[in-house]
Order: C-alpha cells, then sequence, then structure tokens
C-alpha cells in the first residue's frame, strides 16, 4: 500500500519534472570497483508447497565478472565472465558455455551485469523499464519487450539503494526466484583470496 | 533432271528447312541450354532412391542463396545487413528472404514437445540412466533445483526435473551453430559475427536471363553493406552464383574459340586460293555442318549443354577439311576434268576420312557422361552434314577457274616438301640415332613422370573467389556436406530409424576422434518407436517407480507421497509416442524435412548428412557405413572420380586396340609400309604424353580421349602422304597442310577453355596434331610402298 502510493507520488514527480528515473536510480548507486557480500535465494516452483531456500556469497568484479557461490545446501560455483559462463564443480569445469557463440549467454551474461550493477541503460533495450524513486532507495519493474527473453521470464523487479537489495525473477512457467543480498562489502578487502584467484 | 541435278535440289531443301529450324531457334529464344555441371555427370548410378536422395540434397540447396553479413561486432553487422537487404528490395522478383528459414518459426515450435519430452533424451543421458545410481540423478535435480534463478532453462522446474529434456534440446541447437538474435539469425567465428541472410531465388537458376539480372543485382548490394562500413564482409554462396559464372565463361569462350576459328579458316583459304569463292564455299560447308548439328541435337536433346557448344565451335576447324580437300583436288587437277568426275574419284578418300574422324568422336560417346556424349554427337553431326555438303554442292559450285594458280601456301607447300627431312630405316646416321636415343629418353622420363588425375574438378573450373566464399561460408555454418552422405532404407519408417540408430552409433565414435563435428539425421529429432520405448522403459525404472530416483528426491526437498504421484502422472503424460510424419508436417520439422525422402519403391528412405567431412574423414565414414543393413554410403566426388579413373584405364587400352585394329587394316594396302602410316600419329600421341609427363602434369580421361580422336585425325594425313609418296605433286601434302592447321586453331583456342577437361582436350590435340604434322612428311616414303 505504502510502496504503490510512494511509487505513484514519484511517478508523479518525475513526470512534473520530466526526468528518466532512470537517471535518477543512477545517480543514487555506488559503483565500487569489487562488491562482495551474501544472497539468499528462494525459489517458488509450480507444484512444490515448500519454496527451495539456498544461500551463499557473490562478488561482482568491474570489468571482470561475476561469482555467484552457493553454499548451502548444494554446494556450486558458477563464474560469469562477458564472453563465457562456467560452471565449476570444485575446481573442475563442469560445464562451459561460450558468449561468443550463444547470443543468449551473453544476453543473459549482460542483463546479470547490469542487474547487480543497478545498470538501467544497457536493460532499456531488451525490457520496458518502469521505476519508482523514494528518497533513499528505489525500485524497477522489468518487462521485457519481446524476443528471447519474454518467452522465459514475465517480469524482474529490483529494489535498492546505494546498492541493489534484492531481485525477483517472474518466470512465465510460473517458476519464481528472489534473492535478497546483504552483508555487502566494497573494496579490494572484500573478495576472499581464494574467490579471487578463480578469475 | 539429272541425278546430280536432283540431289543438289533435295539437298538444297534440306538446307532450307535446317534454316528454318534454326530460325524458329534463335528467333524464338528456343533454345534450351543448360550449364548445371551436374548435366555432365555420369548416370551409371541408377539405384533410384539414392537418386532421389541426391536430388532432393541437390534441389534443397539448388535455389538457396545464403549469405553472411560480417563485422567486428553486432551492431555494424546488422547495420549492413539491413542496407543489404534494402539494395536487394528492387529485385523481389527474382530474390526473397527463405521464410522457412526465418527466425520468427522458431517462437513455437517448442510447444510440439510438451507431449513427448519424457522420451526425448540425449544418448550420454539414455547410458547414465542405466549406469549411474539413484543418487546421481536426485543430485542432477538438486543442483538444477538450487541453481541461480537467473540461470537459462526451458519450462519450469517440474516439468524436466532430471534435465534430460534440456541437455536434449541443447544437444539439438549445437547441430547449427546459427542462432537466434534480435530477431534475425546470428553466428560467430574467430573475432567476427555474422548476420546469417537465407535467400530463396524466385526464378529458375539455370536461366541465363535470371543470372545476368541477380549477378549485378548481389554486387550492389554487396557495396551497399560494404558502405555501412568498411570492415564489413560479405559472403555469399549458390549454385546459382556458379551456374551464372559457367554461364558467362561459356559464352565467352564460345565466341572467342568461333570467332577466332572462323577467322583462321577464312586467312588459310585466302592464303591458299588467293580468291574469294572458296572461302565462300568453304564457309557454306561449314555454315551447313553448325546448322545441322544444331538443329539434330536440338532436336534429340531436351536442352543443349553450354560446354557443348564450346566444344562444338572447335568443329569450324575440323569441318573445313572435306571442302579444303576437295577445292585443294580441284586446284591441282586437269581443267578438262568435271567437277562430278573429280567428286567421284575422291569420293573414297572423302568417305574413309570422314570416317575415321566421325568413329574417334564416336569413341567419346562411349564414356557414360552425358555432357561428352552430346558433345561427340554435335561434332559427329556437324562433320556429316558438312561432308554432305561437300559431296552434293560442290561439284556443281566449285569450277576449276575458282583459283587460278592458287596462293602463297600452295608455293610454300611445294617448296617446304622438297626439303623436309625423311626418315630411312636404311640410312641410319650415328647422329641420326643420337637424336633418336636422346628424343627416346626424354619420352621415356616424361612417361616416367605421369601420373593420374581423375579430380571431379576437371569438369568444373569456378571462379576462386566463388571457391573462396564458398568454403568460407560452410566453414562459419558448419554445413553439412552435399555431396556426401549415408542413405538409410527399409520397408517401414520404424525400420529406417532403427538403421539410423545403429549407423549413428559407430559416427559418434567419428564425432569423439573429431573426424566429423557432427550429423543430421531425422532419428536425432524423432527416435524409431523401440527406442521411444526402451527409454520410456528406463525413466519409469529409474526415476519415476517406488525404488527410482524421485522418491529420493522428493524426501530431500521434503515434500510428499502426493506430490510424487502428481509428478509422476505429469511426466508419464509427456511420454506419448512421437512419429516422423507427426515431427515432420509441424514447423519444428523443416529442419530436417530434407532429410526424409518419405515412401520410395520399396518402403521408406532417409539421409544422415554429415558436419565438418575433409579427405581424412572419407575413407572412415565409408567403412563406418559398411556392414550395416539398408545403409548405404554416398560419396557422389568420390564416384564421379572413380568413373573418370575407370574409364581413362578402359579408354587407354581402347586407343592401343584401336591402333592395333587400324594397324590390320591398312596392312592389306601398305604391307610393308605400313609402319609409316601409322608412325607419326603413334609417335605424336607418345610425345604429347610425354609431354605432359615432362610438364608434372596428370593423365586424365580427357587426355586419352583426345588420343582416340587424334588416331581418327592424324592416320589420314599419313594416308594422304603414303598415297602420294613420290614428293612431285604437292596437292596431297597442301590438303594435309590445311586440315592441320584448321585442327590445331581450333583446338588449339579450345586449349585456352578454363574448364579443365575442355583445355586438356585442346592441348592434347594441338600438340598431337602439330607433331603428326611434322613427323608425316618424314615417313611418308616411296621406297618401301606396297602394291596398290
Amino acid at each position: 500500500m505504502n510502496a504503490r502510493w510512494a511509487g505513484a507520488a514519484a511517478l508523479a514527480v518525475l513526470a512534473l519534472l520530466g526526468a528518466a528515473p532512470a537517471e535518477k536510480i543512477q545517480s543514487m548507486l555506488a559503483r565500487p570497483q569489487v562488491l562482495c557480500g551474501r544472497f539468499d535465494q528462494q525459489k517458488q516452483l509450480v507444484g512444490l508447497k515448500k519454496p527451495v531456500v539456498s544461500n551463499g556469497r557473490f562478488c561482482v568484479v568491474a570489468d571482470k565478472g561475476v561469482l555467484w557461490r552457493t553454499l548451502q545446501p548444494f554446494p556450486n560455483t558458477l563464474k560469469i565472465t562477458r564472453d563465457e559462463i562456467i560452471q565449476l564443480n570444485g575446481e573442475r569445469v563442469a560445464v562451459r558455455m561460450d558468449a561468443r557463440q550463444e547470443p543468449a549467454v551473453r544476453m543473459i551474461n549482460s542483463v546479470l551485469f547490469a542487474l547487480l550493477a543497478g545498470d538501467l541503460d544497457p536493460l532499456e533495450k531488451i525490457f520496458e523499464i518502469d521505476g519508482a524513486v523514494q528518497e533513499k532507495s528505489w525500485s524497477v519493474k522489468l518487462k521485457p519487450r519481446d524476443g528471447g527473453f519474454g518467452k522465459v521470464i514475465s517480469s524482474i523487479f529490483l529494489t535498492g539503494g546505494v546498492y541493489v537489495r534484492s531481485i525477483v525473477i517472474s518466470e512465465t512457467s510460473g517458476d519464481r526466484t528472489e534473492i535478497e543480498f546483504s552483508a555487502i562489502q566494497t573494496g579490494d578487502g572484500a573478495i576472499r583470496p581464494d574467490e579471487a584467484a578463480l578469475f | 533432271m539429272n541425278r546430280s541435278g536432283l540431289a543438289v535440289w533435295l539437298w538444297a531443301g534440306m538446307v532450307g528447312l535446317l534454316l528454318a529450324h534454326n530460325l524458329y531457334i534463335w528467333l524464338g529464344a528456343r533454345l534450351a541450354t543448360d550449364s548445371d555441371i551436374l548435366a555432365l555427370l555420369p548416370v551409371e548410378n541408377r539405384d533410384p532412391v539414392l537418386e532421389k536422395a541426391f536430388a532432393h540434397m541437390v534441389e534443397s540447396a539448388q535455389q538457396r542463396l545464403v549469405v553472411l553479413v560480417g563485422a567486428a561486432d553486432w551492431d555494424t553487422a546488422v547495420r549492413a545487413a539491413d542496407r543489404y537487404l534494402e539494395a536487394l528490395a528492387p529485385g523481389k522478383n527474382l530474390l526473397t528472404s527463405d521464410e522457412e528459414i526465418s527466425p520468427k518459426r522458431e517462437q513455437d515450435w517448442l510447444g510440439l514437445f510438451h507431449k513427448h519430452r519424457l522420451v526425448l533424451m540425449t544418448a550420454d543421458d539414455e547410458t547414465a540412466l542405466r549406469d549411474r545410481d539413484k543418487q546421481y540423478w536426485v543430485d542432477v535435480a538438486l543442483t538444477k533445483l538450487y541453481s541461480p534463478g537467473f540461470s537459462i532453462k526451458a519450462g519450469a522446474w517440474q516439468d524436466d526435473p532430471f534435465g534430460l529434456f534440456g541437455a536434449w534440446l541443447q544437444e539439438r541447437a549445437r547441430e547449427t551453430p546459427v542462432r537466434p538474435r534480435d530477431g534475425r539469425l546470428f553466428v560467430a567465428e574467430g573475432a567476427r559475427v555474422y548476420v546469417v541472410l537465407p535467400l530463396m531465388v524466385r526464378v529458375p537458376t539455370f536461366s541465363m536471363v535470371a543470372q545476368a539480372a541477380l549477378v549485378p543485382l548481389l554486387e550492389n548490394a554487396r557495396q551497399a553493406a560494404r558502405r555501412a562500413d568498411s570492415q564489413v564482409e560479405v559472403t555469399v554462396a549458390g549454385i546459382v552464383l556458379y551456374a551464372g559464372a559457367a554461364a558467362a565463361q561459356a559464352k565467352w569462350e564460345l565466341s572467342t574459340i568461333g570467332i577466332g576459328s572462323l577467322l583462321g579458316v577464312v586467312a588459310l583459304i585466302w592464303l591458299t586460293f588467293h580468291s574469294l569463292k572458296p572461302i565462300a564455299l568453304i564457309t557454306l560447308s561449314v555454315g551447313v555442318g553448325c546448322l545441322g548439328a544444331l538443329s539434330v541435337c536440338s532436336l534429340l536433346f531436351e536442352r543443349i549443354h553450354l560446354l557443348t557448344l564450346v566444344f562444338g565451335a572447335s568443329l569450324i576447324g575440323g569441318a573445313q577439311d572435306y571442302g579444303t580437300y576437295f577445292l585443294c583436288h580441284r586446284l591441282g587437277a586437269d581443267d578438262q576434268l568435271d567437277s562430278h568426275q573429280l567428286l567421284r574419284r575422291l569420293l573414297p578418300s572423302l568417305t574413309l576420312a570422314l570416317i575415321t574422324t566421325v568413329a574417334g568422336y564416336l569413341a567419346l560417346a562411349l564414356t557414360p557422361f552425358p555432357g561428352l556424349r552430346q558433345m561427340a554427337l554435335f561434332s559427329a553431326l556437324g562433320l556429316i552434314f558438312a561432308w554432305l555438303t561437300v559431296i552434293f554442292w560442290f561439284p556443281a559450285l566449285a569450277s576449276s577457274r575458282d583459283s587460278e594458280g592458287g596462293g602463297p601456301l600452295v608455293r610454300w607447300c611445294a617448296v617446304s616438301l622438297q626439303y623436309w627431312p625423311r626418315i630411312e630405316a636404311y640410312r641410319l646416321t650415328l647422329t641420326k640415332v643420337a637424336v633418336l636415343g636422346l628424343l627416346a629418353a626424354l619420352a621415356a622420363f616424361g612417361f616416367a613422370r605421369l601420373h593420374a588425375q581423375d579430380d571431379v574438378r576437371l569438369l568444373q573450373n569456378p571462379p576462386k573467389r566463388l571457391i573462396d566464399e564458398q568454403i568460407q561460408l560452410s566453414r562459419v555454418l558448419d554445413a553439412p556436406a552435399p555431396a556426401q552422405f549415408f542413405v538409410a532404407r527399409g520397408e517401414t519408417a520404424e525400420t529406417v530409424l532403427r538403421r539410423e540408430e545403429t549407423l549413428k552409433q559407430r559416427l559418434d565414435k567419428l564425432v569423439e576422434a573429431k573426424l566429423i563435428s557432427g550429423y543430421q539425421a531425422v532419428s536425432n529429432w524423432v527416435p524409431s518407436l523401440r527406442t521411444q520405448e526402451v527409454r520410456r522403459a528406463v525413466v519409469d525404472e529409474r526415476l519415476l517407480n517406488g525404488a527410482g530416483a524421485l522418491p529420493v528426491l522428493s524426501r530431500r526437498i521434503g515434500s510428499d507421497d502426493i506430490w510424487i504421484a502428481a509428478t509422476r502422472e505429469r511426466l508419464s503424460k509427456s511420454g506419448e509416442k512421437l512419429t516422423p510424419e507427426e515431427f515432420l508436417s509441424t514447423s519444428a520439422g523443416a529442419s530436417v524435412r530434407h532429410l526424409w525422402l518419405g515412401p520410395v519403391s520399396g518402403g521408406y528412405a532417409t539421409v544422415v548428412a554429415l558436419r565438418g567431412v575433409s579427405a581424412q574423414s572419407l575413407p572412415r565414414l565409408r567403412e563406418a557405413g559398411s556392414g550395416l543393413e539398408g545403409i548405404e554410403w554416398v560419396d557422389r566426388v568420390g564416384a564421379i572420380s572413380e568413373i573418370l579413373a575407370r574409364y581413362r584405364t578402359y579408354m587407354s587400352w581402347v586407343v592401343l586396340f584401336s591402333y592395333v585394329a587400324v594397324y590390320a587394316l591398312l596392312y592389306r594396302r601398305y604391307r610393308g609400309a605400313t609402319w609409316r602410316v601409322v608412325a607419326p600419329t603413334a609417335l605424336a600421341s607418345i610425345a604429347a604424353m610425354a609431354l605432359l609427363g615432362l610438364n608434372g602434369q596428370g593423365v586424365q580421361l580427357f587426355h586419352v580421349l583426345a588420343l582416340m580422336l587424334l588416331l581418327g585425325v592424324g592416320i589420314d594425313y599419313g594416308i594422304f602422304l603414303q598415297e602420294e609418296p613420290s614428293r612431285r605433286d604437292p596437292i596431297a601434302w597442301l590438303a594435309v597442310v590445311l586440315s592441320a592447321l584448321g585442327t590445331i586453331l581450333s583446338f588449339g583456342l579450345l586449349g585456352l577453355s578454363r574448364t579443365p577437361a575442355l583445355r586438356s582436350f585442346g592441348l592434347t590435340m594441338l600438340i598431337g596434331t602439330m607433331t603428326v604434322w611434322f613427323l608425316a612428311p618424314c615417313f611418308a616414303g616411296a621406297k618401301q610402298r606396297g602394291e596398290t
């Protein structure tokens, strides 16, 4: 109720000011070189009564990529760089997908980078962006315009302040994933040596 | 009216008919020409199913044109591709986008698999289902379940918890590197990304009018794309481009050889007779020869191949023989001798000359190459019509006053013959032996260096640029080989699919060994019903049943028996059997429809197409197909090379036996001097082959065929000169000189052809005829002449 009102108000203000919400949000976000933290993921899957819960660590290193380490309950590491997605089982490469060959991988990578960095510019090509800005926080709803993403994803909902705080992905199949970020650290000390070694 | 008068009028009526028919053909543009290289190829393989398979593969490609617009980044490539298509827009009656492979079609095709996904899995997963324990599959499902929310998957987790269908779908995607991207087709290679533009040629590929319009249109579009960005690279490939290049080349060669020969012949006649009338007469005989050949061939054959016309242009030099032979003798004969009496005297030798040459050409028709048969028939007909013109018309038209004294060539002949070296077997000096020994050694060395060359590329020689673009395109798209594939056959569709599956097990080993990059088959998409049943059973046993992975998975995720039952029911519903008919009727089936030959005589047949085929993989592929019931390995390129090789050997023997036969035939007349008649041609053949060896070239069928024709032409010279061995009368020598020069001219010009087969033929004839011409007077001798 509150959020809806805030959104409506923000939209009204924006309409008056004539400024794009994207620009406002961009100005609120910090852009550290290294950003690490904890994530909590909750999947609401069609046909399953209980949500599927997992957590782990993530790191976003500017110009290098994203490390996504699921720790509980099922260890699994995903390294996403601009050129590929690699799934690691321990040190071993289990799956490798080349973004040069697979446009889908490239698209997912660029969207993911943009989502985690709150960088809305590259997203505008793919999604209709509907944003709401409050004093210290913001929220954005992304709806795929058409093409490949529209077949899989019905919407993505982002919230944040200085950093992205949560992402909710709703799929066309009815499956839904909520990811919450916490314990965010920045700077060179944020990334652990074993994580840095993976890049 | 006397008999010869009647003959003149009858022949005039015949020529009138030919003229009318030719006018009908040319004015109405009714001459159906062909530039399809396949039309030249042998029809030996009579198996209708294999023929259908090949036609199917070719037809699916024939009207297609594929364009790659490449750049360093996608946006530039898209921009350039848009410019390219804009530039093509004015020619939309010629060329349009191929909607069948448009990325828009990809939208709906996943829907088909909803009912069948349970039986669609990779061979690796099928093995893993048997070999791995249920814990492995529980882990697979959990990994998928806990995967990051942003990872790619097709559909909800509950529809494919063990990821079998997802893996199968990815395997299908790997059959081509082409991907949809922003509503276009994308492919990447190295540092470049490409927009793929599949185009459809809306006019017959082998229509020369269409080719003439298409080539500038495409070039214009290429320039337009380049203007978008200077780094843009445009690669185009399609059969229509090859056909266009072949047609343009043939047209150019046709006019070069035709006009060149004609001018040469006219010059020769002028130099001989110093009079215009012989030129008119000879041109008349050659002209009737060409009209006749064209008329009869256009009636006999559905279409006349352009290469036939190119080869036929060399006819001009050969068809003038009979006319010049007659006119030479008219020149040399007594003024009192009536032209009709002269003809009666010359008729035996004229007839013999026609028969030997026509026989030489018809030997070409012994091969199973339809193109070669057409060329041989065209040439033989041209000779016959020219000959008939000489027989029927020349006595009436030519008179002794036509050329008084003759031109410079006549005088040169008279003089040159006096000084021509002559070989006398019993007067061999040391120098002569040394020279002969040296030549023999050189010939032996040349022969030792000879090797066979039976490549199919002899038949065509497209511009390098086209080949380069074709290779580049095949590599970037990882396209299946059009001329090498397997054909699977069986009484029912099910049998065919089962046989494909057996073959694929062997092919998988070649893929693993990186000998091929992959294969396309209907059974990749629609497994045989037996395989579907087997998979269904193993899924039930290892995953869905009480003792399977599903209950364990349920416990791990904290679910209950209701969930297990519901999931089992849902998955079971998606295990309906998929038939090829159902699959092929959907949009998803479009990608393999060209592989499905459908019901054929005696059952069903399919093609298994191969990607990444190389010279090294061919023997292994042939091996992979052997010993499997209902599986045949088709290597069109290899088959043609084999036929070329077989006929090269076969025709070599025919040439050898022909020499023996000719020797035996001539022995009755020349006895001990027969060798003097045959030796020049035999030595010329040896010289031509030795030169080939010295030059490091390979021997091919077309060299051997030229030797056959050389025998037909060259023996004549020996006969003519042996008939007049005294060297007092230069007329026989004049006839030989004129005939040889005409032949040298025509085949020399044919030697300029860019089609390797025609070039080899022309050059062999050129070298051979020159040598015979030089050697024939050396061997013609009075001393050992037999009785007459």
